[in-house]
């Protein structure tokens, strides 16, 4: 008896897993590559036949559009009208994700309360509002909120002077320049001394034992230092008035920047709850039993015991939250707000050719959600438990 | 055995893809499926009557016309789907040209920031939604604008109770549009050249802009004027509500759009259009069309289609060699009517008057090119 397959006999090629490997992965990209190319070629000759320009050209045009409460006028060059849509839509999200991350670990927190109510409010709340679509809460907010519940401008609410409501625009007191470089060296004294102050309060700490407290210090020591300061170098606050059709002084904020801000903090809060819930659910119940032995206060045993090792886990589907909320601001577009997506649509409806603009809103939202996931990913590894 | 073979197909097919691509891709003068799927030429004239969207057109037996849904007037969905309006019936006036039947429209509801989109992608075959023609978007969005179907200029709208008396009193004050239109920066320009400071605010739609404007969010509503009417009468708080400022500070030719590049088309719309305005000329009414195929007028006989004696005495019919049939112009008077009754149908109930949308033999800016 011979055996058939000696160690002579080659495998054939297209029988050899080793080829077929290489084959496949060669095979997948080239069906992808040729599609892309096949589109590609498509939009160029398409876009060529009808006179369509595919060039960033149309960033040096004059835009011929407007844009409330910023310093712009019509003339200025579209790219400009870009860097005040990106900047609105990095303000609308920073401030949102603070907002809706302490909104949300409000309730995440609520809903575990030994309180009936508190905790019956706060699953309210996320079922409610997790089982909307953003798009009908802005306009829910657009137009029963903002346009019919705040007052009109002729009858605006200025409690004591120093806010103003109205439907057409928010106005909150703020600091008046002096000048920006004292205010920088404000800054810098203030921050020189926090940090001599966190000095010599570790030290006590180390001699004596007792607790640093070094944010408390040099953080007190910080605004007193500023808002003296600036008091002495003649800074006044600007309070918000009504002037005819408009709100002015103090920082104005925007009705539209104030429904998608409610909108977006609304909803992802929500969202931000369930996983503070979860996450504080996943902590081992002795951590909370020996919190309570040691006669920790409720608020401690959140506080210093539970929390921190909650937000360990929370980190990652937290930067989820944020990605999304970013993302979700471009809903601002349909309701007069001027972030990145808005500034796109008008300076296409003005002109600029459709897909080089939308290409570059396409590039500024993967800019800011990568820049953001950096962040997370710096945040995610100073909480990560350090095993040794 | 089984994955091999498999393997092969696969190893096959993808060789077939990437053949078909670059073939597809290199030959740049064939005509190519965009990513819609529809066809678009890149022939250069109506010499070239291959992949003509005239062609799509007759071979679709529809025409799909780029309009709107909520502007009294111009273009109304109704409650049973059909628009009624001057934009729509200037839809109804391309297809009874080109089809021979008014009523083959595809009325392709559209905003206003999609609609040069929608024309560049194919999804409709002309654009006829109030749309001003500007150097900025016959160069930047691909659009030929044809004849023009009403001349506009951009107003103001306040309430009726408000103190202004003209746009100069507005000092400060704030101003809702439309977004992705003229408008916003006619707006903007005016408040800078009066020295006005403005707060313009661009809004997504109109039924937008109306609640803020019903919540007192706008101090002024500034539009093309032919559409303020038209709000205005459409306003819940009722017409004598609002009020219209005397001035109007801008030019707004609206005209209806083809894509660029085929010649063949944008003659036959053209000239559709252009037909409604020659048969107002002319005297033809929807009512004594049929008379009118007997008219003294050999011109007239022409125009219509209907045969005529010529000067070396054969009888005969005119083809222009549009791509049209020969008795477009009747069918486009008999369907639906010549410019006059178009307009006295939709504009003349907001209380639009002729205005510079008169004949030029009335003293207004209708002009079209002699039809022979």
């Amino acid at each position: 008896m011979t055996t058939t397959a000696g160690p002579s006999a080659r495998i054939p090629f297209y029988r050899d897993v080793r080829v077929l490997k290489w084959v496949f992965q060669v095979g997948v990209f080239a069906v992808v590559a040729a599609v892309l190319y096949w589109l590609w070629g498509n939009y160029r000759v398409n876009t060529e036949s009808s006179g369509i320009p595919t060039s960033f050209d149309f960033l040096g045009q004059p835009t011929n559009f407007d844009i409330p409460g910023a310093d712009f006028s019509p003339q200025e060059r579209v790219q400009n009208a870009y860097v005040i849509g990106l900047l609105n839509t990095i303000r609308v999200s920073v401030v949102g994700i603070v907002l809706a991350t302490i909104l949300g670990i409000l309730i995440g927190i609520g809903r575990l309360s030994s309180n009936w109510v508190v905790s019956k409010l706060s699953t309210v709340y996320v079922e409610m509002v997790r089982n909307l679509p953003l798009l009908v809460i802005l306009t829910f907010v657009v137009l029963g909120l903002v346009l019919q519940a705040f007052p009109r401008i002729e009858d605006a609410w200025t409690p004591f002077g120093w806010l103003v409501f109205s439907n057409r625009g928010m106005g909150l007191p703020w600091y008046q320049e002096v000048s920006g470089l004292s205010l920088l060296v404000l800054f810098a004294f203030g921050i020189g001394g926090w940090w001599a102050l966190a000095r010599w309060r570790h030290a006590v700490s180390d001699r004596t034992g007792a607790p640093a407290r070094s944010g408390l210090y040099g953080g007190t020591f910080l605004v007193i230092s500023v808002v003296t300061g600036w008091l002495v170098l003649g800074g006044r606050i600007d309070l918000p008035t009504v002037d005819g059709p408009r709100v002015t002084g103090g920082i104005g904020v925007d009705p539209s920047f104030f429904a998608v801000l409610v909108a977006l903090v609304v909803y992802t809060a929500s969202h931000i709850a369930e996983i503070v819930r979860g996450s504080i659910q996943a902590i081992p119940k002795g951590q909370g039993e020996a919190a309570s032995a040691l006669a920790l206060s409720g608020f401690q045993r959140m506080w210093n015991v539970i929390l921190p090792q909650a937000m360990r886990i929370a980190i990652p589907p937290l930067g989820n939250q944020y990605l999304n909320l970013i993302k979700n601001s471009s809903l601002a577009a349909g309701f007069a707000y001027f972030d990145i997506t808005n500034v796109t649509q008008i300076t296409v409806g003005n002109g600029s050719p459709a897909v080089p603009a939308f290409t570059l809103a396409l590039m500024f939202y993967v800019a800011l959600s990568l820049i953001t996931s950096v962040f997370v990913n710096i945040a995610n590894r100073r909480f990560k438990l350090v095993e040794r | 055995m089984l994955e091999t073979k498999r393997a092969l197909i696969g190893l096959l097919s993808v060789m077939m893809l990437l053949v078909a691509a670059c073939t597809s891709t290199e030959g740049e003068s064939e005509t190519t499926a965009p990513a819609t799927g529809e066809t678009v030429t890149t022939g250069n004239g109506g010499s070239e009557s291959t992949g003509s969207m005239l062609e799509t057109v007759l071979e679709n037996d529809m025409i799909r016309c780029g309009t709107r849904d909520a502007l009294p007037g111009f273009a109304v969905l109704q409650d049973d789907g059909s628009h009624v309006g001057f934009d729509s019936d200037f839809c109804r006036v391309i297809a009874a040209a080109v089809l021979g039947d008014a009523e083959k429209v595809e009325h392709v509801d559209l905003e206003t920031a999609d609609r040069f989109t929608a024309l560049q992608s194919g999804q409709i075959d002309v654009l006829v939604r109030n749309t001003t023609w500007t150097a900025s978007r016959d160069g930047g969005e691909g659009a030929t604008f044809l004849t023009v179907t009403y001349y506009d200029g951009q107003a103001m709208m306040v309430a009726a109770d408000s103190p202004y008396q003209s746009v100069s009193d507005m000092a400060g004050s704030v101003v809702c549009v439309t977004k992705g239109t003229t408008t916003e920066g006619n707006a903007a320009g005016e408040s800078a050249r009066l020295g006005l400071d403005w707060e313009v605010r661009p809004f997504d739609d109109t039924d937008l802009l109306q609640e803020a404007f019903l919540a007192g969010q706008c101090d002024g509503w500034s539009s093309d004027s032919s559409q303020l009417v038209g709000l205005r009468s459409a306003y819940p708080d009722g017409a004598d509500a609002l009020r219209i400022l005397p001035e109007v500070f801008s030019k707004e030719p609206l005209a209806p759009a083809v894509l660029d590049g085929d010649t063949e088309w944008a003659q036959v719309v053209n000239w559709a259009i252009m037909a409604t305005i020659q048969a107002e000329e002319f005297g033809i009414t929807q009512a004594n069309v049929d008379e009118m195929l007997n008219s003294e007028d050999t011109r007239i006989r022409s125009f219509l289609g209907a045969e005529y004696t010529d000067s070396d005495g054969n009888v005969t019919v005119t083809d222009p060699g549009l791509g049209l049939p020969t008795d477009f112009a009747y069918q486009v008077v008999k369907q639906v009517g010549n410019y006059g009754e178009i307009f006295e149908r939709h504009l003349a109930p907001l209380g639009l008057e002729r205005g510079v949308n008169a004949l030029w033999v009335d003293g207004g800016l209708l002009y079209v090119p002699p039809y022979r």
